[in-house]
């Protein structure tokens, strides 16, 4: 039998070798591709059409189905439309106001064009829960979140049997640094902990609800794999306490977030968390997590061997491909065999999809990018098609 | 006893008790270099130490440090009274085209609770920008911060011009470079003066630098 695109992408969430290492490319708004690493792709590949865009918060392009199709890529996005009006607002081109009331900004004096977070409603003195109570919270049934969903599913079933990523985005721990600010959300784990527990819950209510709707638009059967997730980690460690204050505080929410989702949809989730991820690897798992994205090997303890060792059979991971050393600075020859690498270790057996480590960085060459789908292209696991 | 009970309330994220305590150490008459040596920086030291270790995380370390603040805000002026001087003073940014600043603010609170001087210049800042404050604030140290691979080669045009700083202008300001994509080998060939693996370790490079 052929393997269809649906079928090599379940076969390795599963645990088992389809035909080829699956490829995802684009299938989230951070396992995509930035706007000018993009346009020179589109350059090099001698493919002409307009860009669109995924995010410009991230500065990630949405590849076009004939990019897609070059690479053979298995997977396809859907993600929710634009909420409309609300705190949203442009102050200038580098300064934006979202949803959430949080602002936002870049600056011009670098190719790499994503926005940071940098003042929220919650950033000044103590945060009250009244402050909270009082905050003109986003409204899940807002009509734009579900806008053009329906359609995006029916063109994507339409064009070929690619496994459907639905793409949620926002976690609540990253929400919850935009609204308050990095280090004041920190401090209040410990000084003040009834409003950080409120703020925590509202922005699950919005995720859970967003959810529900977007499940229901896309219809819960036309959807394969729910992508959502939040750092936990940093280059040299974790952010927080993996059993004081993740388990006790925030992975309650993302088993809500979790069992809401399988709850509505037969599906696998991949949870994307950067950095070192893997203290937090046994909890995801014990919360329904499919699969981990995007496998950043260069962070502490984020070695592959150790990862398929201490998790392979349980955990699938998706991305591995070096995006801080090797791709922006190698040559395609050692791209290629780090890719090659990465597949062998991570992809034995099953339970690894190829993708960088992140979004594909602006500086990172062409022929990089090609060298490293082409090399997932010309891998096999040995079964007849 | 009453300075380990300073460095205990510091492990304790207890703001108000060191407050509390100085106050009281200073009444007693008990020498300001040594509250601050043993019961403070001590203790920071040991946090940074459970950091590095994988043991303690990113928001006790923030707690330590407010504690270590407030205690500094009490004692600034007893040090400047007796002529105490910091462990040295130390430029800190985030190099041109890098907005990020979760590191970098980082590397601060631990240089300060480390009994460093502290000027943060923010994100986004000129090469020029960095050795112009820390002549005017005669600096030992500039220290970079990049997040982002694309701002690499902002960091190796720094540690150039730093460089030609100290040629042409007679200056002496060593430069240590840290970030998530930056490693030793990196900082080697860039001419850096060293590189910090994490907070801490930006600390003990600092008193590394200080002490050549």
């Amino acid at each position: 039998m052929a393997w269809t695109h649906r079928d090599r992408i379940m076969a390795a969430l599963n645990h088992e070798e389809p035909d080829r290492v699956p490829i995802d490319f684009g299938g989230a708004e951070f396992t995509s591709i930035t706007l000018p690493a993009y346009e020179r792709l589109k350059k090099h590949l001698g493919i002409d059409h307009e860009t669109e865009v995924m995010s410009i918060i991230h500065s990630v392009a949405h590849p076009h189905e004939e990019m897609l199709r070059r690479f053979d890529v298995d997977t396809r996005n859907v993600q929710p439309g634009g909420y409309e009006g609300g705190h949203q607002e442009w102050i200038d081109t580098n300064t934006y106001v979202d949803i959430f009331d949080v602002l936002w900004k870049r600056t011009e004096r670098s190719i790499d064009q994503h926005f940071l977070h940098k003042d929220g409603p919650f950033y000044e003195g103590v945060m009250t829960i009244e402050a909270i109570e009082a905050f003109d919270w986003p409204d899940p049934d807002n009509p734009g979140l579900v806008k053009g969903v329906k359609e995006r599913v029916q063109e994507i079933m339409e064009q070929g049997d690619h496994a459907v990523c639905l793409y949620l985005p926002g976690g609540v721990v990253h929400r919850g640094y935009a609204m308050r600010g990095f280090e004041p959300y920190l401090k209040d784990l410990y000084k003040n902990r009834e409003a950080w527990c409120l703020l925590m819950d509202k922005l699950t209510d919005f995720w859970v609800g967003t959810a529900e709707r977007m499940i229901e638009a896309a219809g819960p059967e036309n959807i394969d794999i729910v992508y959502f997730g939040e750092d936990l980690g940093t280059q040299e460690g974790c952010m927080f306490d993996p059993e004081n204050i993740y388990a006790k505080y925030i992975k309650p929410r993302h088993r809500r977030m979790v069992e809401t989702v399988k709850s509505r949809a037969d599906v696998k989730i991949c949870y994307h968390c950067c950095g070192s991820a893997y203290p937090f690897i046994e909890h995801l798992i014990d919360i329904g997590i499919d699969a981990l994205n995007p496998v950043q090997v260069t962070a502490r303890d984020m070695e592959p061997a150790g990862l398929k060792e201490a998790f392979g059979d349980r955990m699938t991971f998706w991305g591995g491909i070096n995006t801080q050393q090797i791709l922006p600075f190698g040559t395609p020859e050692e791209v290629r065999a780090e890719t090659r690498r990465i597949i062998d270790v991570l992809g034995k057996g099953g339970g690894y999809i190829l993708n960088t480590v992140h979004n594909i960085q602006p500086e990172v060459p062409p022929e990089n990018i090609v060298a490293m789908f082409d090399e997932g292209l010309s891998h096999s696991y040995g079964k007849a098609a | 006893m009453a300075i380990q009970e300073i460095y205990d309330a510091v492990m304790e994220y207890d703001d108000t008790r060191v407050v509390e305590l100085i106050n009281q150490e200073l009444d007693a008459g008990t020498d300001v270099k040594t509250i601050l040596d043993e019961g403070m920086i001590a203790a920071m030291d040991m946090i940074g130490k459970q950091f590095s270790g994988g043991t303690l995380f990113v928001p006790e370390m923030l707690m330590a440090a407010e504690a270590v603040q407030a205690g500094l805000d009490v004692l600034r002026p007893h040090l400047v009274g007796t002529g105490t001087k910091p462990a040295g003073t130390v430029v800190l940014g985030t190099v041109r085209g890098d907005l990020h600043d979760i590191g970098k603010n980082l590397v601060g609170l631990m240089l300060e609770g480390g009994g460093f001087r502290v000027v943060d210049l923010g994100v986004d800042v000129d090469a020029e920008t960095f050795i112009t404050t820390a002549q005017e604030n005669e600096a030992d140290i500039i220290a970079l911060s990049s997040l982002l691979t694309t701002s690499m080669p902002e960091m190796e045009k720094a540690v150039a011009a730093i460089s030609e700083a100290n040629e042409n202008r007679n200056l002496n300001i060593k430069v240590m470079v840290g970030g998530p994509p930056i490693n030793q080998n990196y900082a080697d060939k860039i001419g850096a003066h060293g590189y910090g693996l994490d907070a801490p370790g930006a600390v003990a490079l600092a008193r590394t630098l200080v002490g050549d």
